[in-house]
């Protein structure tokens, strides 16, 4: 296998938990990269952000009696060092605040995911 | 060889075992060891579809990955119990990763390295009995079973 250590991908997810079977694909690819020892981030803006709120991600179950659920797959995600940020602005869009957000993940504003952008090697958009 | 089984995972005694990353070592001389996945993290990932070994020649710190495996539901990387330097791989793997499942401790195994300094990443393994009974805690605690791999009653 290549060595791609030093890498970056930006993983950019604008789904949330009314579309069930578009959630995990995206951390699944994040998971992927951060095996290979690529460092991804994240990002979840417009829909995407409500999959983040407290108690949500839990009730998204894409296989039937699965112990591994949305909130078991950010977990799991984080557990691989994918780091997780939310868009600040989108938050509004879900009536969120900071205290709504499950542990581990960070907000971001506009411009400070478009500088990263400009420094990632590759986006995936979701 | 001997072995033991608990809740129908195979642990072989005479290996040793960085629990927290679920990989084996055999030790074959003072500085080389081969790798694999154990019983319990290849029935954990469930039916592998690819393995991507590192090259040989690549060097590894400890806890760095010698390869990524996938299957339907889990994809991570496979971390190295030692640091050092990767002398030969699995080449098998490329076209079947299921001998990891088939067979986790023989032919499903995944590096060859020459480690810098195996005493001491030996001293953070366990081996023997102290093996059976770290994995027999750990299986209990995180409700582990699994589904026996191929030719176990032969160790």
């Amino acid at each position: 296998m290549e060595d791609f250590e030093g890498k970056k991908i930006l993983v950019i997810q604008t789904h949330g938990v009314e579309t069930p079977t578009r959630t995990y694909s995206p951390l699944f690819y994040a998971m992927a990269a951060a095996a290979m020892e690529i460092e991804v981030m994240v990002w979840f803006t417009m829909n995407g952000t409500n999959q983040l709120k407290k108690g949500e991600a839990e009730k998204v179950q894409l296989v039937k009696d699965s112990n591994v659920n949305l909130k078991t797959m950010l977990e799991m995600a984080m557990d691989s060092e994918v780091e997780l940020r939310v868009c600040q602005q989108s938050l509004e869009l879900w009536d969120m605040k900071v205290e709504d957000l499950i542990d581990g993940v960070e907000i971001m504003g506009a411009t400070s995911i478009i500088e990263l952008s400009l420094t990632y090697d590759h986006v995936m958009y979701f | 060889m001997s072995h033991e089984k608990v809740k129908g995972c195979v642990i072989l005694k005479d290996l040793h075992y960085n629990i927290k990353n679920n990989t084996w070592v055999r030790v074959i001389d003072d500085n080389t060891v081969v790798i694999g996945m154990t019983d319990i993290a290849q029935s954990l990932a469930g039916s592998l579809l690819h393995a991507k070994t590192k090259s040989t020649g690549t060097a590894r710190r400890l806890g760095k990955p010698i390869a990524t495996v996938e299957s339907g539901k889990y994809v991570g990387p496979v971390k190295s119990p030692v640091a050092g330097e990767i002398t030969k791989v699995n080449e098998a793997l490329a076209s079947d990763a299921g001998l990891i499942n088939r067979s986790p401790y023989n032919d499903g195994w995944i590096v060859e390295m020459k480690a810098d300094n195996l005493s001491a990443d030996l001293a953070d393994m366990v081996t023997g009995d102290a093996a059976i009974a770290a994995y027999s805690e750990k299986i209990e605690q995180d409700g582990i079973e699994c589904a026996g791999v191929e030719g176990a009653d032969t160790y």
